[in-house]
């Protein structure tokens, strides 16, 4: 196993490196560079020109992505072009939000997927299957823009349940320690403000939540379907077992599998939706940094912020596959 | 074999979902474009010009409050914490309300100079180059430090002397204005006694004072920029910079509002300031927290739910959702400082042919575009600068004449196959004054159609490649506007259209005859108002005998507010002061 593992980590390697390749080649490729964003307007050819050659762009690309690639070995992920500040620094002040939304969507994913996948299979013949069907179907079609913007105008434009965008009231001010908004509210000693930030991310985690929500719904109805037309399972029956131990012992453990599998997947999903559902409620993530960099052609934050995010996903695969071999005592990593 | 096939499908679910999302994030204000130059025009122009009115009625109706936090959302966040490093207008329009410079406009005023820290205008010398301000006393910066004339040389002289790395990308404004160094045409700054700075310049620069209006050009504490590495040629490494250590360490200067702290990308909060000097304008709010909004739509949704009470700017096609919900009001801006046109290549053919390019304006049926674009709220151009610039005066530019326009391409000699066109607009862009490129380009090709062009549309994205590619002149013909950095003539004549670079015109237009050139050098460096008028008057001839390109509108971009928002002064440069406005809630 620990084999295994480090052949993993260490097949990451060249993934990362030719991920660096494409990133490089498509940021650059794009259009326009940030002497351009810099100077909007007040861009003329020559202060362009005087911009470019300040910040080393006027260098052929292979020079270019040699001294990225060496500041990279040597831990440095570059900095902003459009205020130098380390890449690392804002993607870690900024990482915390999104992962607080991406644990909260895969909360809601998870804990309403299963369950209807559950309800759905147990009722195959019933017309509640059809309804499952009918919303996972949704869930997965919608765009989470066109989502996110409708929960808005619904239910806080015009319902006012819950607040439109941002983590917290912007009239509150709580001391960032963790920024993971939820637990800073709590060590602030303000249960008030934690009520308001469990309520600013309601409907974030809806909108992210969707998609993973209706392939977990899917994935759990077909996987519980399967399981229950094998043989032990009837035996199970045959052996007079309640009907809730048959699901308990026999169906779900079994059922687990591929729904796990999936899970893991939604991940890099999750991060993906993340740049989109951050954008839509102002919520200060890394999606939403993200999407401004590639606009501002901040070369730095944009290779080196998806390159971390490539890392994660790598990382979180990894972890499922040995959960999978922890669920699963047949499968073996060698 | 499943578990990979199956995570293959997810994985392009996720890559089409996020595809589809990226695409049509963008504001996509189709309806104004579908709706065409007619339907929409007699509505919206109606119910435009009600909203300023009332809004001013109301405000002067009641004694202001004091108190209240106001949320603003504005559509970026703060850049650099100290206004010198910074060119965007998010960071201009926050640290304007902390940081104030010697000499500032009048509010709701894009061109009408008052002096702040100065405590009367300048005397200027009869050679036009030696300005004299005296200071008002007894003013304190926000770290209880005093505000006196050796803090403006110290704030002048380090950006004179701003380090390498700083220059033009960073401290834009003073490259633009003075220039660095020994290529500054400020030759010195210097204190001749506590209350009194003598600023000397190389050779006569109309332009000093109204540039000098701009946050860039504020005065900071010393004590503050200096304990905070304010100069360091990395800014990232600048405390002071950085928006670090809260009131008094960073963006400290002597405005009614107080810096608090900033979370990048989250928000700017600014305190009342409570000793501040001018207490007849003193702030009635508590506190302001910026909010930066990606999105206009979810800005919109915020402001509709209450969570923020003003926001800077909306598109014109929401003006009526805004105007038909009580608990909310439009915000007329008043002057515009702004212009929209469309661009002509005069080294293109047809474009080199004078009748030509009069056709066109007289092709364009400009109100139409401002009741379908713009809610009404834009006037049509009759110059090259918006009616609030110095020196401006009407030119009688060509109107809606589509018969002449016909007539004048046919005595223009020009054959057929030149009258087809190539139009490029942004595709992915809205800016104040041009909400919807596609729609607009559309309306104006259909005019061009109805007297005898054929147009081919090409389009690219605003940052990727439309900037820099209408710099360098690569268009035939397209659209383009400027927001003021200051109401002169020079900002929009000269930095925005018809600069030269020594004697080579602005590649844009391929447009500059020698006298014009020598009308811009004498307007520049004019060192009485009556020789300023008179040589920005010449160019303006010039402009309007030639026509280089087609001046098409004005707009006042408007901002919407919950109606509890009192007291706000709009500025068409979308500059504002909040210290006159006040809840009334």
């Amino acid at each position: 196993m620990a084999k295994y593992i480090v052949r993993r980590i260490l097949s990451a390697i060249p993934v990362l490196f030719g991920l660096s390749i494409v990133l490089f080649s498509f940021i650059h490729l794009l259009p326009g560079d940030p002497a351009a964003a810099l100077l909007g307007q007040h861009a003329t050819p020559e202060l362009t020109a005087k911009i470019r050659q300040q910040l080393g762009l006027d260098q052929p690309l292979y020079v270019q992505y040699l001294q990225y690639l060496t500041q990279l070995l040597h831990g440095d992920l570059g900095k902003s072009v459009i205020n130098n500040r380390p890449v690392i620094t804002d993607f870690a002040n900024r990482f915390p939000g999104t992962v607080e939304l991406t644990l909260a969507a895969l909360v809601f994913a998870v804990g309403i997927g299963i369950p209807l996948g559950r309800f759905a299979a147990r009722h195959t013949q019933g017309w509640q299957d059809g309804v499952v069907t009918v919303i996972s179907l949704f869930g997965i079609s919608i765009p989470i823009f066109v989502l996110g913007l409708t929960l808005q105008y619904v239910v806080s434009v015009q319902l006012h349940w819950l607040p439109t965008s941002g983590r917290l009231d912007p009239r509150t001010t709580i001391p960032s320690v963790t920024n993971f908004m939820l637990i800073d509210t709590l060590l602030a000693g303000r249960p008030d403000a934690f009520v308001d930030a469990l309520r600013h991310l309601i409907l974030p985690a809806i909108a992210l939540g969707s998609i993973p929500l209706a392939i977990i719904t899917r994935i759990t109805r077909a996987s519980v379907l399967d399981v229950n037309n094998e043989d032990y399972v009837r035996t199970a029956r045959a052996k007079g077992l309640t009907e809730r131990r048959v699901d308990d012992r026999h169906i779900m453990r079994n059922a687990w599998l591929p729904v796990v599998t999936v899970i893991g997947l939604q991940v890099g999903g999750l991060l993906a939706g993340a740049v989109i559902t951050e954008t839509v409620f102002s919520w200060n993530g890394v999606g939403r940094w993200v999407v401004e960099a590639i606009q501002d052609h901040d070369y730095f934050v944009v290779q080196s912020s998806i390159l971390i995010f490539a890392f994660i996903f790598l990382a979180v695969n990894l972890i499922v596959d040995i959960g999978y071999a922890y669920l699963n005592p047949r499968i073996r990593y060698a | 074999m499943t578990r990979t096939r199956f995570g293959a499908l997810v994985a392009a679910t996720m890559i089409v979902v996020a595809a589809c999302g990226g695409s049509s994030a963008t504001p996509a204000p189709s309806a104004a474009s579908s709706a065409a130059p007619s339907s929409a025009a007699s509505t919206a122009a109606s119910t435009a010009p009600s909203t300023a009115p009332s809004a001013a009625a109301s405000a002067a109706a009641s004694t202001p409050k004091d108190g209240g936090t106001l949320v603003a959302g504005l559509p970026g966040d703060m850049v650099l914490a100290d206004p010198s490093l910074v060119s965007d207008s998010n960071s201009s329009e926050i640290e304007g309300q902390v940081i104030q410079g010697l000499v500032g406009l009048k509010p709701g005023t894009n061109s009408e100079l008052v002096p702040v820290l100065a405590s009367a205008l300048p005397t200027v010398s009869a050679d036009g180059l030696t300005y004299t301000f005296t200071l008002r006393q007894g003013v304190k910066f926000h770290d209880g430090t005093d505000f006196n004339a050796d803090a403006v040389v110290y704030n002048y002289t380090r950006q004179l002397n701003a380090p390498k790395s700083l220059q033009n990308d960073y401290n834009y404004y003073f490259g633009a204005v003075f220039g660095f160094g020994a290529d500054s045409n400020l030759a010195s700054v210097t204190a001749t006694d506590a209350s009194t700075v003598v600023f000397k310049l190389k050779t006569p620069q109309s332009n000093f004072l109204l540039a000098t209006t701009l946050p860039q050009f504020g005065i900071q504490s010393p004590t503050a920029l200096k304990a905070g590495d304010a100069d360091n040629p990395d800014p990232s490494k600048s405390p002071y910079a950085q928006g670090q250590g809260g009131t008094g360490k960073s963006m400290v200067g002597t405005g009614p509002f107080m810096f608090k702290e900033w979370v990048p990308n989250d928000h700017v909060t600014l305190v009342k300031n409570p000793n501040y000097w001018d207490t007849a304008n003193a702030a009635h709010l508590d506190a302001i927290t910026f909010k930066p909004y990606a999105d206009q739509t979810a800005e919109l949704n915020a402001l509709q739910a209450g969570d923020i009470d003003w926001a800077q700017t909306i598109s014109p096609t929401d003006v009526k959702t805004v105007q038909s919900d009580s608990s909310l009001q439009v915000i007329d801006r008043g002057q515009s400082c702004n212009e929209f046109h469309l661009s002509l290549n005069d080294a293109d053919k047809p474009f080199d042919n004078l009748q030509i390019r009069q056709a066109i304006g007289y092709a364009l049926n400009k109100q139409s575009y401002i009741d379908a674009f713009y809610a009404g709220m834009a006037k049509v151009a009759d110059n090259f600068m918006p009616p609030s610039t110095e020196f401006y005066k009407p030119l009688n530019l060509p109107t809606y004449d589509p018969a002449k326009a016909k007539s004048l391409i046919a005595s223009s000699g020009v054959p057929a196959s030149q009258l087809n066109l190539t139009f490029y607009y942004p595709s992915d862009v809205s800016r104040p004054y041009m909400p919807d490129p596609k729609g607009l380009a559309e309306a104006i090709a259909n005019d061009l159609q109805a007297v005898g062009f054929t147009i081919t549309f090409k389009t690219e994205g605003w940052r990727t490649g439309y900037l820099s590619d209408s710099s360098v002149g690569k268009f035939p013909m397209d659209l383009l506007g400027w927001t003021c950095d200051w109401a002169g003539p020079d900002n929009f004549l000269v930095t925005d259209l018809f600069y030269f670079n020594g004697s080579k015109p602005n590649p844009q237009f391929n447009y500059g005859p020698a006298d014009l050139k020598a009308a811009f050098d004498a307007g520049i460096s004019a060192t009485t108002t009556a020789a300023a008028q008179q040589a920005w008057s010449t160019a303006q001839d010039i402009l309007a005998r030639d026509l280089p390109i087609i001046p098409i509108l004005n707009s006042t971009p408007p901002a919407a507010a919950a109606a509890y928002v009192q007291g706000f002064v709009g500025s068409g440069n979308l500059e504002e002061q909040f210290n006159t406005t006040w809840l009334n809630k």
